[in-house]
Parts: structure tokens; C-alpha cells; sequence
């Protein structure tokens, strides 16, 4: 930024932030910022835009690194990302014109504005990449953890193993339920494999798609899939859409399944008499 | 190269330990309905534990060797598929509808003995 | 300078070379179990199409690197009658060689990318990637 712009906007300092702490107190009513208390906004309104009005002071302007900080304060404390754009935007908006209403001429050309829309605008790629690298982390994070959640195999009688599935199934997930689904068989030598899908929501062609073709390779392996939990709004589902699962047995609870498992192995429960 | 082929009782073993190319797998073919016709066995349990891949050449090889022993009235098992080979085929559409599986030689012969009696 | 190894195609044991190949291309770059039988057999059903359609050709096998994302690249090349009906090959179930069909439709199944390229009497050019997870 040329030096007299800079001298120009901090003779105006005064002005350009009170006017600002004016405009930014209308968005106070936002949803997002119901839970904020009245001196917490306030003060963090004269921090932001304090440091706003550093970033004009440091030579070059290119030194942001408390404006970083504040920013990365109030991602932790989990401040929504438009009072920042929006912040921005007033405070371009009240720069402009408090600075087109002096006496100096400069201040009204398009080179004027272009050099306010430059710093202004460095400094909004700035705050913003910092926030979606913050959520690209978080989602990077939630994937892991939905990764460890991804369905385990469960043995449950010699040779009879359950997986519970939870939850929607999309295609990388599908796959990892595969491969976990393969390998417990074989680890636990099972020969009865019930797939529980009473925790998925919605059962449409592709899930049910991913779920046949789980089951047919368990069938290559040499173990036999039952698929149980099968809600009445699920079965109404599978029939309407035409899903044939006529190749693979099913019923509607784990409790049955896991009875017809043990039949297929030859075993039954039985009451003792005492 | 051959792939030995073991009898047991009614019963013949294999269990393929090579890397099967085209060549093997016709040979292997050959053999085993050969042995079938020789020892008039009943059943057949082929393991393929240590097979790393099945395209679908060694697929339809080993299909018809299921679909060519059923017609000399021997039974096939094929056991200890593994679950990357699995996935595999899946994959690509081929799932070996008609072929009874186990999990390792000894469900197999299990498998075997209950199709034969019931 | 990218690992690349080239096996020719004129014979039976020209497959299982270039499935080994693929197979130990595929474990150094960090593929798990599942996915290194997919390449492998991807690789075999390329390399066997070259052999009983084209008699001989070429499979290059490479590692790749786009954007940050790694992978492996099939490169089946060969200079035999080409594809008639590009279309009908990649249905499943059509065969011309008494197969399952499931050769050219299953290898775009098994990989993240395919792409072929065919001419009458000049030859068939088929490439496919999978990305590392």
C-alpha cells in the first residue's frame, strides 16, 4: 500500500472504527450470535477491528500475524465465518466512504479504491483459508472416526458372527464393511454371518446393491449370509423398488436369525429343567 | 506343470499351490475329471487358500470343472477362497452361483459328506 | 524418475509375468491385499485379451503421481486386429472367445480409470488407474 493511503486511512482512524462498531452491532441479532454475551461481542468487535487497523500500520501489510491469531481465537471459540466476511465487507464499505467524503481528490479515483479492494481483499483470502482449513480438518477427522466406527464383526456362538450395521452406507463405506465382513469370517471361522441392518436408515438400490454383493462374496469364502432387521417400511422399500434378495435368506429380527444360524449349524437352545 | 491331486476314501484333495496360468489350469482340468473317471469318486474338494488371484479365465476354468465333475457325478466343494479374491470377483460380476463353498479343506469335506447324503 | 517396467506379450508366460509385475509394482507403492488383487487381475485380463486377440503386444506398468494422489497406471498396447463394436465389448456377458465376458467390463470395474482406444487392423490401446486410498 503507498504510503499516503496509509497516513490518509490512520488520520481517520477514529471515525472508520466507531462508524464500523455501528454497522457490525446489526448483525448482533444473528442466530448464530445469540450466545455470545453483549461485552464478549463488544470486545471482540474492538480487537477485530483494532487489528483490522494494524495491518494498515505494519509496513508492507504484510504482516498479519495477530490478525491469524485473532482468527484462529475465534474458530476455537467457534464463531460463525460470515461475522468475519461480513466484517470485512462494512469495514471496506465504511473505509470508502469515509475517506471519498475528505477534501482530498485522490481519495475519489478508481486507483484509490483499487488499493483499499487489494488489502482488503488479501486480508479476506487470508481468514477465510484459515476457516476451511479448520473444517477441512474437522471433516478429515469425522471420516476417521466414522472409519472406526464402520462396523465390526462380532462372533457371538462358535462359528455364528453378527455385524451390526449403523448408519448410511455410501460406497467407500460399503467397501470397508466388505473387507472387515471377509476377514472376520476368516479369523473367526465363521459359518454363519448375520448382517443386522436395523440401524440403516434408508435402504435404496445401492445400499441394497452393496449389501448382495457383501453376501455373495461371504458365499465365495465358504460362509453364509443371513440379512436381518428388516423393518416393515424397509421391506415395503425393497419390493417397491424391485430389489431382487429372493438369493438370500433374511428375517425380520437378529433374535430369529441368529436361531436359523444356529439350525444351519446344527444346534439349538434349550431350556434346562431344574 | 501339475497340480497333484490326493485321494482320499471317495474323496478327492487338491489344493492348489501354484500361480495358476492358462496352461496349468487346463491341464488341471484335464486331470481331475481324469482321476474322477479313474477312481470313480464322489466327491471333490479343490482348496485355494494359497491362490492370490482369479480372473476370469481361472474362473471359468474352475466353473466348468464344477459343471463337468457334477456330470460325472461327482460332487465339488471349492474352499479357503480368499477375501481379496472374493472382492475381486465380485468386482467383476462373476459369482459362481452354482459352486457350493467352504471355509477351509476340513468344512469342505463336511460340506461334502452332508450334499452326498441329503 | 517414476518405477516403470515393461513385459512383453507373446506367449502364455508373458501373462503371469506381467501379473507379477503389476502384483509387486502394486505392494511397493503401498496397496493394501484387496486392491493389489484387483490390479493383478486387471492386469491379467489385458494381458490375456493382448495374447488371444493381438498374439503379442506390450503391458506397461507404472506408478503414477497427479495432483498429490498416487496410483497405478496399465498400459496394455498392441497392434492386432483392433475392436470392431468398442460398445459391445464393454457389455457384460458378450464374448468372443467362449469366456464369461467379463474381461474388458470387469478390469473397468476393478480400476478407477479406463480408457480405450481402438482401430481396425491397426491395433488397441487400453489404459487404466487405480488411485492409492
Amino acid at each position: 500500500m503507498k504510503p499516503f493511503i496509509r497516513d490518509i486511512i490512520l488520520e481517520h482512524k477514529i471515525e472508520i472504527m466507531e462508524e464500523w462498531q455501528k454497522e457490525i452491532n446489526k448483525f448482533r441479532t444473528d442466530d448464530s450470535l445469540q450466545n455470545i454475551t453483549d461485552t464478549m461481542y463488544e470486545n471482540t468487535n474492538r480487537e477485530f477491528v483494532n487489528k483490522l487497523i494494524l495491518t494498515v500500520q505494519t509496513e508492507g501489510g504484510g504482516d498479519h500475524d495477530e490478525l491469524i491469531q485473532f482468527a484462529e481465537r475465534l474458530i476455537q471459540l467457534g464463531w460463525p465465518l460470515n461475522y468475519i466476511t461480513r466484517g470485512l465487507q462494512e469495514f471496506r464499505k465504511i473505509t470508502i466512504e469515509t475517506l471519498s467524503e475528505t477534501s482530498d481528490n485522490y481519495c475519489k479515483s478508481i486507483e484509490f479504491f483499487q488499493e483499499i479492494e487489494d488489502w482488503i481483499d488479501g486480508i479476506v483470502n487470508l481468514l477465510v483459508n484459515q476457516y476451511s482449513g479448520s473444517w477441512e480438518n474437522t471433516v478429515f477427522l469425522q471420516k476417521m472416526a466414522l472409519k472406526e466406527l464402520s462396523a465390526p464383526l462380532i462372533p457371538v456362538f462358535d462359528n455364528i458372527s453378527v455385524m451390526p450395521l449403523i448408519g448410511t452406507i455410501d460406497t467407500e463405506r460399503a467397501k470397508l464393511i466388505m473387507e472387515n465382513l471377509l476377514d472376520g469370517v476368516i479369523e473367526h471361522r465363521s459359518q454363519v454371518v448375520l448382517i443386522d441392518i436395523t440401524g440403516v436408515p434408508v435402504v435404496d438400490t445401492m445400499v441394497a446393491h452393496h449389501i448382495i454383493q457383501a453376501s455373495e462374496a461371504v458365499r465365495l469364502v465358504g460362509a453364509k449370509c443371513i440379512l436381518v432387521g428388516i423393518r416393515p417400511e424397509i421391506a415395503q422399500t425393497i419390493v417397491n423398488l424391485g430389489i431382487d434378495l429372493g438369493k438370500f435368506p433374511t428375517k425380520s429380527t437378529l433374535k430369529k436369525g441368529i436361531e436359523s444360524a444356529l439350525e444351519l449349524t446344527k444346534r439349538q437352545i434349550v431350556e434346562i429343567e431344574q | 506343470m501339475r497340480i497333484p491331486i490326493l485321494k482320499l476314501h471317495d474323496y478327492l484333495l487338491i489344493s492348489v499351490q501354484v500361480e495358476l496360468d492358462d496352461q496349468t489350469a487346463l491341464q488341471f482340468q484335464e486331470d481331475v475329471l481324469g482321476k474322477i473317471h479313474e477312481e470313480g469318486s464322489r466327491g471333490v474338494v479343490i482348496d485355494l487358500t494359497s491362490v492370490e488371484m482369479i480372473d476370469s479365465f481361472i474362473a471359468k476354468v474352475l466353473g466348468d470343472v464344477v459343471d463337468m465333475s457334477n456330470l460325472m457325478g461327482a460332487k465339488v466343494v471349492l474352499t479357503g477362497i480368499q477375501p481379496a479374491v472374493a472382492i475381486t470377483l465380485i468386482d467383476m460380476g462373476i459369482v459362481l452361483d452354482e459352486v457350493p463353498t467352504a471355509l477351509d479343506l476340513e468344512q469342505g469335506l463336511e460340506r461334502l459328506q452332508l450334499e452326498l447324503e441329503g | 524418475m517414476q518405477v516403470q517396467t515393461h513385459v512383453d506379450i507373446h506367449s502364455e508366460w508373458g501373462i503371469v509375468a506381467a501379473r507379477q509385475a503389476g502384483r509387486k509394482l502394486a505392494r511397493e507403492i503401498g496397496f493394501g491385499s484387496v486392491d493389489q488383487a484387483r490390479i493383478t487381475t486387471a492386469i491379467s485380463e489385458l494381458a490375456r485379451n493382448i495374447y488371444l486377440y493381438a498374439n503379442k503386444g506390450q503391458i506397461q506398468i507404472e506408478e503414477v503421481t497427479v495432483s498429490g494422489k498416487r496410483g497405478i497406471k496399465i498400459i496394455a498396447v498392441d497392434e492386432g486386429p483392433g475392436i470392431k463394436d468398442l460398445r459391445r465389448v464393454m457389455e457384460d456377458g458378450f464374448t468372443t472367445s467362449g469366456g464369461l465376458g467379463a474381461g474388458l467390463p470387469g478390469v473397468k470395474r476393478l480400476m478407477d480409470e479406463f480408457d480405450i482406444d481402438s482401430e481396425m487392423n491397426a491395433g488397441t490401446s487400453i489404459s487404466a488407474i487405480k488411485w492409492l486410498r
